[in-house]
């Protein structure tokens, strides 16, 4: 009886393995080439795994690293500069104008494009080279999330974009636990443009982080970029100027400056006039979480040294 | 006698044929160009054994290069013969091909379709085309009304209605932000980033029979330049002619406006400098301001793909960096 | 004798202003036609009329014994040349360019010229004494090479009627005389029917066989210059004081003006 267990035993095992290798087979046979949709709805074919990828932003370059798989990325645009070994690759031209030739001389086995800002046309003229183009559109948290499934399935990097999307979630619920606890909801005026003065509405990933972060945006609404003159700004009464560094150092001093001319204004009497990086505000990935903390951190600054405090006991 | 003259049939064949030359050297070398390299050994395999190995090189050149040299071709020849139609009917030297409204009209027609989302082609093509009839339509109605000697009323109609489409274009430009700006601004300096193989055969197919249209009136506007009691008396039918040429011009450059957008100073530079080396003759300079000014327009677009080191210029940058200095050299050298 | 030009009842106005008001006359074939009158009178409108180049609404007018409505365009550029007075010059043709330019009625639908076509223009500038100047731009000569030249163009119409408005108007002496005598020239010589606009009266009293005297639209007088050129029509018309008497060169009527310090 034993024997016949043992035999079964191995006999089983090598069923299993002779299963799992079929499997195999067949998960590579279907692998060979994949029918996809992707998030424009558009169907996508691709032949076998990915092995030159052309990132036409840099968000999805940032993305692709963020998976693992920067090592695939053979053409990325102009401004891919995170993480740091991004900026050695090859450019292809910018978002809005990018350079034909450039990619296809890569020869590419895929590219990845973005809805908005990619020219029509050169996707077009891709596809028509033979070159598979998926689209995303990472406009909000969900989407980039999202975005990181997809690429994660397309890929093969499934189990480092549920690590990644799995980090995301925990930070973006431990704020939200923190948040939570606030007595008072500030109102944010979040200024991406100086002259004229820009802010952000409902239909940006910013309000999004905003409103995770425990703050109001003033700028919300349909207009996704607002412009306002300076009185409507003092209408407003922002508790708390959030300005991002498009340039560098001495402009922000400027614009403070400007502002602090109005000492009525809440934000000026409680000098709540605050810069922050715009290379973490402005791009749909990952690092958006970055600046949910950053942000989370600036509005409540109180719920965060109590956190500190307690972690330091 | 002299070498001007008498036979200007076989002068006009001779010029022809030597600018076709040219023009075939251009485009070859714009062929061979790029932001990527190889080019000339591929270009040098196909005309020696009529393919190339390299298929990705291939795909380059031909999918790639190929339309763009061919619808710089047939930009460089329509602006340039436009030109040189509209100095002959308005008799003033400084007319060019956007001076009857057409930039104007169309460049708010494009930029209203950039701004509603409309994709290149066919939304924004045929929004700019129609911005184009438009605006003549609209100066032809301010300028009616006069004699058969309408050419200051043309001019002054087309002038003022330009004004106010500039000031129309900058008040669109304001109102946007994003990215679309940038697709806007391109499309002001002109872009032939976005040139395809079907867009080239169909601007071919508008614009062939217009330049056939335009040879055979060649002498009809050495006749204009006389002045029109004289080309009256010499048998021209000024307001048909006049209606006739100025209809065909505005059609085809709106056409290459419509598709490409307003590259500038082709339709002012190239006419002039060819009437300095070749003299006022018509029937000599319209196949000269084709063909030559095909071949100018090529050798633009190969420089601005090729100059910066990354991405590439407007090619109205450049033809106006090149043509401006060569026109002053060769007018300072006829004049002695 | 063939009648050239017949005008019957030519009436042309600008607006509403009457210009030519109702006049008839005819021009011979073969004769020296000169038209003149004080300024006003409509003689370029009626010179403009005939050339075709200002369209009359009331009247009739027979070219060669053909309604002039019954001509195509190109038809009459056959019959009848027109030597203007300026011609714009913003883009200088050289002179055999120009001259060129009067065979465009011949030509085909490319407009290229053929050997008969230069030969023609060949002899017309050797008519016109012009071929030492046959190769500079139009903005390069005098007046009255100027002038020779346009002649040159219009006789390469090979026309049977050559207009002209006030040809000698600003010419110096030596050129007025050679453009009048070419004129003559081409009357004799080829049989050609000249009409001319002029001021000048002693020019038009030596050369016309037949003067035309308009004043105000209307036809004062017209004959040969005996019976036109006499103080009583001249004084009525011009009213101004003058002093005829016959030229000791032949048997015309010459005009000499009085100055104000000179009149009784």
């Amino acid at each position: 009886m034993k024997s016949s267990i043992n035999i079964i035993l191995k006999y089983r095992l090598f069923l299993i393995i002779a299963a799992a290798a079929a499997l195999i087979f067949t998960f590579t046979d279907v692998s060979q080439s994949k029918i996809l949709k992707d998030q424009l709805g558009r169907v996508v074919t691709i032949s076998g795994k990915p092995e030159r990828i052309v990132a036409l932003a840099p968000s999805i370059t940032e993305i692709i690293f963020a998976l693992g798989k920067g090592s695939l990325i053979k053409g990325a645009t102009q401004y891919s500069n995170f993480p740091e070994r991004a900026k050695k690759i090859p450019r292809i031209g910018s978002y809005v104008h990018l350079d034909i030739e450039k990619i296809v001389a890569l020869r590419p086995d895929l590219c990845v494009a973005v809805k908005d800002g990619n020219p029509q046309f050169v996707i077009k003229k891709l596809e028509a080279l033979k070159i598979p183009v998926y689209a995303v559109d990472p406009r909000n948290i969900e989407s980039v999330i999202e975005t990181l499934k997809e690429l994660g399935v397309l890929l093969d990097a499934s189990k480092k974009s549920k690590a990644v999307i799995q980090n995301m979630q925990e930070r973006i619920d431990k704020i939200k636990k923190i948040v939570a606890k606030a007595d008072h909801i500030p109102k944010i005026f979040f200024q991406i443009g100086i002259s004229p003065i820009v802010s952000v509405g409902t239909n940006t990933f910013v309000h999004e982080l905003i409103c995770l972060a425990g703050g109001t945006n003033l700028a919300r609404g349909n207009i996704s970029y607002p412009r306002y003159s300076k009185e409507q700004v003092l209408a407003f009464s922002p508790e708390i100027f959030i300005i991002t560094s498009m340039a560098r150092g001495g402009l922000f001093e400027k614009v403070k400056l400007e502002w602090s001319r109005w000492s009525d204004l809440p934000a000026v009497k409680n000098d709540r006039i605050l810069l922050v990086d715009s290379n973490i505000f402005d791009r749909a990935t990952p690092r958006l979480i970055d600046a949910l903390e950053v942000l989370a951190k600036l509005i409540h600054p109180e719920l965060f040294t109590t956190e500190i405090k307690r972690s330091q006991k | 006698m002299n070498k001007k003259t008498p036979v200007v049939l076989k002068r006009m064949i001779f010029i022809s044929l030597s600018f076709l030359l040219l023009l075939a050297g251009a485009m070859l070398i714009g062929l061979s160009m790029g932001s990527t390299k190889g080019g000339f050994k591929a270009i040098w395999e196909f005309v020696v054994s009529g393919s190339a190995d390299d298929s990705v090189l291939n795909a380059i050149i031909w999918q790639i290069r190929f339309p763009r040299v061919l619808v710089a071709a047939l930009v460089g020849a329509t602006l340039s013969v436009g030109g040189l139609i509209f100095q002959a009917i308005l008799k003033n030297p400084l007319a060019e091909p956007y001076i009857l409204g057409i930039s104007g009209g169309s460049a708010i027609g494009a930029i209203i379709g950039i701004l509603i989302g409309l994709s290149r082609f066919p939304g924004i093509n045929i929004i700019a085309f129609s911005g184009s009839i438009v605006t003549l339509l609209l100066i032809l109605v301010m300028s009616s009304g006069k004699s058969t000697l309408i050419k200051d009323s043309l001019l002054l109609s087309g002038v003022m209605v330009n004004a106010f489409c500039s000031a129309v274009i900058m008040f669109l430009i304001s109102l946007t932000q994003d990215f679309r700006l940038h697709n806007i601004m391109f499309w002001l300096m002109g872009d032939l980033s976005s040139s395809d193989l079907y867009q080239a055969k169909i601007l071919m197919l508008m614009l062939f029979p217009c330049f056939i249209l335009i040879f055979l009136y060649s002498n009809t506007m050495n006749l204009l330049l006389l002045g029109n009691e004289l080309a009256i008396t010499m048998g021209v039918n000024i307001k048909a002619v006049t209606m006739t040429l100025l209809v065909v011009t505005t059609f085809m450059v709106s056409a290459i406006v419509s598709q490409c957008g307003l590259i500038g100073f082709v339709g002012l530079v190239t006419p002039h400098l060819l009437r300095l080396l070749l003299g006022s003759d018509h029937r000599i300079l319209v196949p000269a301001c084709i063909l030559g000014g095909s071949t100018y327009m090529v050798i633009c677009d190969l420089l601005a793909r090729i100059l910066p080191a990354h991405g590439e210029m407007p090619v109205g940058v450049i033809t106006a960096m090149i043509g401006a200095p060569i026109f002053i050299i060769l007018l300072k050298k006829t004049k002695t | 004798m063939t009648i050239a030009i017949d005008v019957k009842k030519l009436n042309f106005s600008y607006k509403t202003m009457p210009v030519i008001d109702n006049i008839s006359f005819c021009v011979k074939k073969g004769e020296f036609f000169v038209i003149i009158g004080p300024n006003g009178s409509g003689k370029t409108t009626l010179m403009k009329t005939i050339s075709g180049i200002e369209k009359f609404k009331k009247g009739k007018m027979n070219i060669l014994n053909k309604s002039v409505k019954k001509y195509s365009k190109r038809m009459l550029a056959k019959k009848i040349a027109f030597v203007p007075q300026t011609v714009p010059i913003d883009f200088p043709f050289t002179v055999t360019e120009m001259v060129l330019t009067g065979r465009a009625p011949y030509l085909g639908i490319f407009g290229f010229e053929g050997k008969k076509d230069i030969k023609i223009a060949k002899d017309a500038i050797a008519f016109t004494e012009i071929e030492h100047i046959a190769d500079r731009k139009l903005n390069q000569l005098s007046g009255g090479e100027r002038q020779r030249a346009f002649i040159a163009r219009a006789i390469c119409q090979k026309p049977q009627i050559i207009l002209l408005d006030e040809p000698t108007a600003s010419l110096d002496l030596a050129h007025q005389i050679k453009v009048m005598d070419l004129m003559e020239k081409l009357k004799i010589e080829k049989g050609i029917t000249v009409v001319m606009v002029s001021h000048d009266l002693n020019l038009a009293s030596m050369y016309g066989d037949t003067i035309l005297l308009l004043k105000k639209g209307k036809i004062k007088s017209i004959g040969c210059p005996k019976e036109v050129i006499t103080y009583d029509i001249l004084k009525k018309t011009y009213n101004c004081e003058l002093y005829l008497d016959t030229s000791p060169m032949g048997k015309f009527p010459r005009i000499t003006l009085i100055p104000g310090k000179y009149s009784r």
